[in-house]
């Protein structure tokens, strides 16, 4: 790395610690200068939007990045091929096609996922045993996902944790045997994947008429949610069926929200705030070098709270690409936090007029 | 407070519940619940109505109410299109002035002698609707329309479904017509002036809105009916044609995608101006929710602005058209759809020198894509457009290929010498309709509708043959 790279991660991470001088505007406007001078692609982008370190004052002024930007752009500061680690967007299997982003050292990533995992999920006790449902780092090595949920074993995991996912999928057989022996222990447990993991487990537990009755202070952990309008239902629907199950109540429930186009998450405030004061907020919110801004999807100007509109990041431990993304899912902010509303789909035509999405479906 | 009924059905009937909903402040509609047994019974009461009263009309008196219906719509004055002009753009969320002008634009498009000439267009006489005509070729024939018909109304371009209902009642038809909750007034608005000129006629109309995919209302409206016309997205039409049994007659317009091509000879030092302003109307017209408004233009280069400037001066007039009448208020997903669109582009301006973005800064309103190569493509609509380039108009059309299912207006201008060559070629491609640039979204009556027959879609004919009238005169009792 060179020199100021070192300089510019080794200030994030103290920023991270809690032991820098400096505060999340100062970092901020640091770091946008640093991308600005060594993401080539990046100041192109700023310079279209008439944005440059010499206009940018305040953390809010900084130009976010589309994530399509990480599919379509080379964005990293340090040379791509000396990166430690690169994590890809999921979906689609042509490399090309995929969003990436380069970690010259995963040393911000960690620490950035560490403090917080500790505070949202496990307020209350600092290892547990963590039953993991989705793929781990050594299966899938360019997946942020599984970074983190390796990390979240090594860091807090008790060693009675265990991977269930592997080559052959999810060994829903074994995820049984091993809950139904956590069940006759009365040790809580932490399970861990992404929320469609959850939904062939449910399946299979349903049809083969299980049900587990979870020491107190187990927890379930998912990710990613579902995609499309019907999501909020969906969700609903997933916790009922968590506390029908398992016997883990809403409030033991955390969802994290996390992007690879990031190098930070966001939690919803439930074991935390019911740990800390026995209410539960179910918003979300994330590290205090996280930023999450709502704006209108027409102006990109910030909205009021409680009025939807498209959600940006601005993340400090971000500090190789883009610390400023915009997303394409639709939020609001609240009091405690924001809500995530999901991804926007594609638009249809209110007349009969063909609108492109809906070209692009009817071609698929 | 004025309470309007966002629905029409024949006096007879009772609507079992009513709901309301508040729109803008002055105004609540009011909204039936509807159930697939009211479905039947109002089908069945005005196809009772049909075979009472229209079917005893001759076509000319029908064309008469029609038009003494749109003779009141062509006053100012009259109040329903008062209260059309003044809860369109609060349902529609078009700008008021735009709603005002198309929609007054669009009625006068079936006075009497525009629906003359429709009925000409399509049969030899209109006559045949009413008895048995000679034909040329010996013989006689006449014409039946579908005993009744059910209409899936589209979205919210104003004004077609007047034009589907115009349609329903030349051929002698009951209507039922469902409309979307984007649109739902103005077909109620239409039939009460129809009920204002003759109420027994407007006996056989019913307009119910409810939200598509109640597959079971659908199914009892289908089943009703002998005829079923769809506009909508291929989504609608797909979902409708599933519960349309083969025997029946389906026809469909689902969504199309219209284009503009522009030679060098329009964008002369006297005329480029004309060009690109009538062009931003084209595209600001009800924000391209009609798939008559042009998605993108191929621009010829050659001329006193190169296609790239054609594309600069679209965007200023783009800017000042939304001025004047802004464009509606968009949903996330819409304006979403045009961000993403944007970014897209501007991340690939980075790398590529060939595209360039033009667009308003403070919101979505407006947007030029400019392609610095020949091409088409398709636009999230709401005034976004794409403007590729092209040495030589003649080359380049074969671009459309892509989009041949989907093929609907093409705006063209170019010198006289070569409207055959190019209508040819674009013919073959599939293009349905060519049309000066400023008129694009001004269909004439009697076209050919997504390039087919309007009335004759609908209809069957009975024919007697010539030797069988020969024949029977000889069994004339007093026959020599």
């Amino acid at each position: 790395m060179r020199q100021d790279s070192i300089i510019m991660a080794n200030q994030i991470l103290s920023f991270i610690e809690g032991n820098s001088e400096t505060n999340f505007n100062g970092l901020a406007v640091t770091l946008f200068q640093y991308q600005f001078q060594h993401n080539l692609p990046y100041k192109k982008f700023c310079q279209t939007k008439r944005k440059t370190p010499l206009t940018v004052k305040k953390w809010d002024e900084i130009p976010p990045m589309p994530i399509q930007g990480y599919k379509e752009l080379m964005l990293a500061c340090e040379p791509p091929e000396e990166a430690a680690a690169v994590f890809m967007t999921s979906g689609t299997t042509n490399p090309e096609t995929k969003g990436k982003n380069y970690h010259p050292t995963l040393a911000v990533w960690d620490g950035s996922m560490n403090a917080p995992f500790k505070k949202f999920v496990l307020p209350d006790v600092d290892k547990m045993m963590i039953f993991v449902l989705s793929p781990a780092a050594d299966l899938n090595e360019h997946s942020s996902l599984s970074r983190y949920l390796s990390n979240a074993v090594t860091y807090f995991g008790t060693e009675n944790s265990r991977f269930f996912f592997t080559e052959a999928g999810l060994e829903m057989k074994t995820v049984a045997s091993a809950l139904r022996e956590c069940e006759d222990r009365g040790e809580a447990v932490m399970l861990m994947g992404a929320t469609f993991a959850y939904v062939h487990l449910l399946d299979y537990f349903l049809e083969k008429n299980l049900r587990f009755h979870l020491a107190a202070g187990s927890r379930i952990f998912d990710t990613g949610g579902f995609k499309g309008q019907t999501r909020e239902i969906e969700m609903d629907k997933l916790y009922g069926m968590f506390a029908e199950i398992f016997n883990v109540k809403r409030n033991m429930c955390i969802n994290m929200y996390g992007m690879t186009e990031l190098s930070s998450q966001v939690y919803d405030q439930t074991i935390l705030s019911t740990y800390e004061s026995g209410q539960t907020i179910f918003d979300k919110t994330g590290p205090a070098w996280l930023k999450t801004m709502i704006l209108d999807t027409d102006t990109l100007e910030p909205v009021p709270n409680g009025k939807s509109g498209v959600i940006a990041h601005y993340d400090l431990a971000n500090w190789n690409s883009c610390l400023a993304i915009l997303t394409e899912d639709i939020g609001y902010r609240t009091e405690h936090g924001f809500v995530i509303l999901g991804r926007v789909q594609g638009s249809e035509a209110r007349g009969c007029s063909i609108a492109i999405d809906q070209l692009m479906q009817s071609n698929e | 407070m004025q309470i309007l009924q966002a629905y029409w059905i024949p006096k007879a009937v009772d609507v079992p519940i009513v709901r309301e909903q508040l729109i803008g402040s002055a105004y609540q509609l009011e909204y039936p619940v509807v159930t697939s047994e009211k479905i039947r019974e109002i089908t069945a009461l005005i196809q009772q109505n049909r075979v009472d009263y229209l079917q005893r009309l001759t076509t000319g008196d029908i064309v008469n109410k029609i038009d003494q219906a749109i003779q009141k719509w062509l006053n100012p004055g009259y109040p329903l299109r008062i209260q059309a002009e003044a809860l369109l753009p609060i349902i529609t969320g078009y700008d008021p002035e735009m709603v005002r002008l198309e929609l007054k634009k669009y009625m006068r498009t079936f006075r009497k002698k525009e629906l003359l000439r429709f009925l000409d267009e399509e049969f030899d006489q209109a006559a045949m609707l009413d008895e048995f005509r000679p034909r040329k070729s010996g013989g006689l024939s006449r014409v039946y329309g579908p005993r009744s018909i059910f209409h899936v109304f589209s979205g919210n371009v104003p004004g077609v479904q007047i034009w589907s209902l115009i349609m329903g009642l030349l051929l002698k038809s009951a209507n039922l017509g469902k409309t979307s909750t984007a649109e739902p007034l103005l077909p109620v608005l239409f039939t009460q002036s129809l009920a204002e000129v003759d109420p027994q006629l407007a006996e056989t109309i019913a307009i119910l809105p409810w939200k598509g995919g109640m597959t079971e209302l659908e199914k009892a409206a289908v089943n009703s009916a002998e005829a079923v016309v769809v506009y909508g997205s291929e989504n609608t039409v797909k979902a409708v044609r599933k519960i349309v049994p083969l025997s029946k007659t389906f026809i469909t317009y689902g969504h199309k995608i219209s284009l503009a091509i522009i030679g060098k000879e329009a964008l002369r030092p006297d005329c480029f101006y004309e060009t690109v302003h009538k062009f931003a109307e084209d595209i600001s017209i009800y924000d391209q929710q009609s798939c008559l408004s042009p998605q993108a233009v191929l621009v010829e280069a050659g001329s006193a602005i190169s296609p790239k400037q054609f594309a600069q001066l679209l965007a200023a007039e783009l800017a000042r058209y939304a001025q004047k009448r802004p464009r509606a208020t968009l949903s996330d997903e819409e304006t979403m759809s045009i961000q993403n669109l944007r970014h897209q582009t501007e991340l690939e301006a980075i790398k590529n020198e060939n595209i360039a973005i033009y667009a308003s800064k403070q919101d979505t309103s407006w947007t030029v894509i400019y392609h610095h190569q020949p091409g088409f493509d398709g636009s999230p609509l709401n005034r976004f457009i794409h403007v590729f380039y092209s040495e030589k108009l003649e080359t380049d059309l074969g671009k459309m290929q892509p989009f041949e299912n989907y093929l609907q207006s093409c705006g063209l201008a170019v010198s006289p010498e070569r409207l055959f060559p190019i209508a040819e070629r674009l013919g073959e491609l599939g293009m349905n309709r060519l049309t000066q640039v400023g008129k694009m979204n001004s269909a004439k009556p009697g076209w050919h509708h997504d390039g087919r027959f309007n009335l004759l879609d609908f209809v069957r004919f009975t024919d007697i043959e010539r030797g069988l009238e020969d024949t029977l005169e000889r069994f004339d009792p007093d026959v020599e």
